[in-house]
């Protein structure tokens, strides 16, 4: 049988000490990488430590970083890694990114997890109504619109491998917000403007995203954290919660590029900022970074390139109608939509 | 049974953390599966109370996650034709008739109230094109009455009730591990727990203690089951002095991928999969002329172990048969079996749509368990059937009994929030009458040496990894789908030579934090406790009835065997008893025994 070498990347709780080791173990055709951890647990070294339980890819317990992606132990097929493995072939295998290590592949959770509760992902029926007595009729386009995210196992891979959450732990992360879209499209639910409203207003919600895609790649289901991130959105700024960096920052953008055919990064800061006078600080924070673009000249330099030619103006208005045109198309079948759903309540 | 070599053993142990009932609680769940889940939601109606779930594993890791096809109820949105009386003809008649029919009346009658109690919650369930829940078929169900989600229904319930768990606020021991069970004078008094973490171990002290635990596949090689079922509710029950009822009932899923078990939904056969020996043959027919591929599943694992007992098996190895998709076609497979899809790809490298699947008999549920009422009251099960006051059971680990001796498809995940829900409300009314507790330093004696011995005592000459193999091939090769004398025979002394290696076991981590090595020591002691029970109970029940096969008496016997094992922990070995089928249902006559056909 074919012998295969991980380095796993350990941790020590007791001398809080974090070191590299190898192990050679036999793998057979079909095996995971989870079923290698396990010969070597039980065969060689009994003080390694992870999670798992299922071991079929649902119950989130083995995301790991393997040859530095996150990714469920289970569901990865040491073939598949090995095709990933660094040079002399040997694949890698650490815990989990973005969470404080507990002991070797085990990380603290909690953080993760209670990042649901702040985005108060529970089903907010109507208040004060009482259900039906079968079920709340609920269309099947609908229905089909959000369950892809709700698949998710909370296995923790995208928050792992989230670049936002590296540097600011207050972001809500993929997975967190990706449920907070499953209830703001969820057509039982009663609060999808309040919820909007928070998403796009509170320290680390949707526009804090920079749509890296990591989550996309990372996640071990259907959930497309960052499509999700982008629709939410959307849907805020259609629900009028414009009145935040974010989506000032996004519309600057927008026009900038519109009426000059390039982005236009003299007014993007100010535009996105707002000009209320709770915002004055936050402008001023920016002055040093600005007084630097000045020194070194590339603040005239942007100011120069004003605009783009003439011919690249009047193709980038042209998309720019283009997409107008979906939306409407778009907001139609919305509408559309919304009044079949009515339809179907009525008879219910 | 096992003599815990541990006992005796010294048991002063300085570096061994200990606190005794600093921790208390009106009601500590253990286990936050859909059954622990329901409980606790129904518990949390009365704010006065003060409740607690206790899990090795965060909830959502919970095994309820992994059921796949649906969940029974008699919701007619597919037929006209259907009611809770055939829904629980249907459970009665698939549990072989050793089903206890007041339980399975209730079970079929609450089921259409918890369904749409689950979806006001925001449970994700797969809906007709106007808006109405889906219905799918499934074996042993005379109508369509599975409700579904895709083929992830046991991880939309898992989540939706974890949601409101977080709505309620309820406090979670998420990664503790429950030890011990305390009961004295027949009242329960709390736990013996341990941190997983900080790796100390604390008594918690409650006046109501319910086990939902889940069940106790992991004895088997080939198996469905999760890591995490390796019984440790059932075990300590039984240790602590309550009887297992029916522990010889294993189910045996006909669809488990060939040499891991794990599982393919029956929601494929539900949608239309067929299932193909090595000469290309429906083979059902032969067996189930009627219901083919959706009879119910002791009576297609039963017919595809004897394809290939008798030399019609696929693949090299010829230790399975083919699940054949393709009839399905392939836009329905990708909307409604994504999973099944995907299992087969990511864990055999088949594509589903092109070509079938080799799958196999696969341990998967455990009918057997702690004996307890229809509101979830465990009880002793001797002459005066005398409850065991403040302990409550639901979910796989309970043995209510409404599977009697096969459980149906979509009838586990009803069962647990059906007395998961019920079960919460006893305990809702019926805490605040009880005695407070006694908890002392003396009730951890057992589970302090139990750790010491792994984490501070000599190294052994035996892995716990290399017994527990040996354990799992002993039981699937022995004491599988269809069982015999002389194999069962060589079973229990398997198992009996296990035991007495697993006294010379030791471990390799003797840290404190996050020690796995050390549970994967203790759940190993628990497998070998009630596997022998499996094979005991197995062993002197002659006769076929459901999960439970033998070569040797191929017929129901129900002059002699109509009735429930129950085990109960005597010195030396384990003592069977027996009582009866309830056939008192209170809103219709029971149904009454026949010949099993489909």
């Amino acid at each position: 049988m074919p012998q295969q070498t991980f380095r796993l990347q350990r941790y020590d709780p007791v001398d809080e000490r974090s070191y590299e080791q190898e192990f050679t173990t036999e793998v057979q055709p079909g095996q995971t990488v989870l079923d290698a951890l396990n010969d070597i647990r039980w065969d060689q070294d009994g003080t390694l430590s992870l999670r798992m339980s299922c071991r079929h890819a649902i119950c989130g317990s083995c995301a790991m970083k393997v040859n530095g992606s996150s990714m469920l132990a289970c569901k990865t097929q040491v073939s598949a890694a090995q095709s990933r493995a660094g040079a002399e072939g040997v694949i890698t295998v650490g815990p989990m990114g973005n969470q404080p290590v507990i002991k070797d592949l085990v990380v603290d959770m909690d953080g993760f997890m209670d990042k649901f509760e702040q985005a108060e992902t529970w089903l907010k029926p109507p208040e004060g109504q009482e259900p039906p007595t079968r079920e709340y009729r609920q269309l099947k386009d609908n229905f089909d619109h959000w369950a892809h995210a709700s698949t998710c196992i909370h296995c923790g891979a995208c928050y792992s491998d989230c670049t936002v959450t590296e540097v600011d732990d207050k972001f809500l992360g993929p997975a967190a917000l990706a449920k907070a879209y499953r209830f703001v499209m969820d057509d039982r639910d009663a609060t999808k403007e309040e919820r909007l409203k928070m998403l796009s207003g509170m320290e680390g919600g949707i526009w804090d995203c920079t749509r890296c895609n990591m989550c996309v790649q990372a996640c071990p289901k259907d959930v497309l954290p960052m499509d999700a991130i982008i629709e939410l959105r959307t849907a805020a700024i259609s629900a009028g919660y414009t009145n935040n960096n974010g989506s000032r920052h996004s519309k600057a953008f927008a026009g900038g590029v519109k009426k000059r055919g390039r982005l236009d990064e003299a007014t993007l800061v100010p535009l996105s900022l707002g000009f209320a006078p709770t915002a004055i600080p936050d402008v001023l924070s920016y002055l040093p970074g600005a007084i630097r673009l000045l020194k070194s000249r590339k603040l005239i330099e942007a100011a120069k390139r004003h605009g783009a030619p003439k011919q690249a103006r009047q193709e980038i208005k042209r998309l720019f109608e283009e997409v107008q045109d979906e939306k409407q198309h778009h907001d139609l079948d919305a509408e559309s939509f919304a009044a079949l759903h009515e339809e179907a309540n009525k008879t219910r | 049974m096992i003599r815990s070599p541990a006992e005796g053993a010294p048991f002063a142990s300085r570096s061994l953390r200990k606190v005794v009932a600093l921790l208390q609680h009106d009601v500590l769940i253990v286990g936050s599966g859909l059954a622990g889940m329901r409980a606790a939601l129904e518990v949390a109606e009365d704010p006065t109370l003060d409740i607690a779930i206790l899990t090795k594993v965060h909830p959502l890791r919970s095994h309820s996650g992994a059921a796949q096809g649906g969940i029974a109820a008699s919701l007619n949105n597919s037929s006209d034709e259907d009611s809770w009386e055939l829904h629980m003809y249907d459970t009665v008649k698939g549990g072989d008739y050793l089903v206890d029919q007041n339980a399975a009346e209730i079970l079929s009658r609450e089921a259409p109230e918890n369904i749409f109690e689950l979806e006001h919650m925001g449970c994700a369930f797969s809906r007709y094109d106007d808006g109405r829940i889906a219905q799918r078929r499934f074996g042993g169900h005379t109508e369509p009455r599975a409700v579904y989600a895709a083929d992830r229904t046991g991880h939309a319930l898992l989540t939706v009730l974890f949601e409101q768990l977080l709505k309620r606020g309820v406090k979670v021991y998420s990664e503790w591990y429950a030890l011990d069970l305390i009961i004295k004078d027949e009242v329960c008094q709390g736990l013996v727990v341990y941190d997983i973490l900080s790796g100390q171990l604390e008594t918690i002290a409650a006046r109501g203690v319910m086990f939902a635990t889940g069940g106790y596949g992991r004895a088997f090689r080939v198996t469905t089951n999760a890591f995490a079922s390796t019984g440790d509710g059932v075990v300590m029950a039984y240790r602590a002095g309550v009887p297992l009822q029916d522990m010889e009932f294993v189910q045996f899923h006909p669809t488990g991928l060939q040499g891991s078990g794990i599982l393919l939904s029956e929601a494929a056969r539900g949608e239309g999969a067929h299932l193909v020996n090595s000469e290309g043959e429906r083979f059902m027919e032969r067996y189930a002329a009627e219901r083919m591929e959706l009879a119910p599943r002791d009576i297609v694992a039963r017919a595809e172990q004897t394809e290939i007992d008798e030399g019609r098996g696929v693949t090299e190895l010829g230790d399975s048969v083919f699940m054949d998709l393709r009839p399905i076609g392939e836009e329905r497979i990708r909307y409604a079996l994504p999973s099944v899809m995907h299992l087969a790809q990511d864990f055999a490298g088949i594509d589903s749509l092109k070509e079938p699947v080799p799958i196999q008999p696969t341990a998967h549920y455990s009918m057997g368990g702690i004996p307890c009422d229809v509101d979830g009251q465990v009880r002793y099960k001797d002459q005066d059937d005398k409850p065991v006051v403040g302990f409550y059971a639901a979910g796989e680990c309970s043995c209510v009994s409404v599977h009697g001796a096969n459980r149906l498809g979509t009838n586990s995940l009803l069962e647990a929030v059906v007395f998961g829900r019920r079960t919460g409300r006893a305990m809702r009314e019926q805490i605040g009458d009880l005695e407070p507790t006694r908890v002392t330093e003396g009730d951890m004696e057992r589970a302090v040496a139990e750790v010491a011995r792994f984490r501070e005592g000599a190294d052994g000459s035996e892995r716990v990894g290399a017994i527990r193999s040996d354990l799992r091939d002993l039981m699937t090769e022995k004491c599988g789908v269809f069982r015999t004398d002389a194999q069962l025979n060589e079973c229990l002394s398997g198992v009996k030579e296990l035991q007495g290696r697993y006294g010379s076991a030791a471990i390799d981590d003797r840290g404190t934090t996050f020690n796995t090595d050390l549970l994967d020591a203790i759940e190993l002691g628990h497998m070998l406790e009630y596997s022998e029970l499996i094979v005991v109970g197995a062993l002197a029940r002659e006769e076929s009835r459901g999960g439970h096969a033998r070569h040797d008496f191929p017929t129901r016997d129900d002059e002699k065997w109509f009735k429930h094992t129950l085990a109960y922990r005597d010195e030396d070995a384990p003592r069977l008893e027996y009582s009866e089928v309830n056939m008192a249902p209170a809103y219709r006559d029971p149904y009454p025994i026949e010949e099993r056909k489909y």
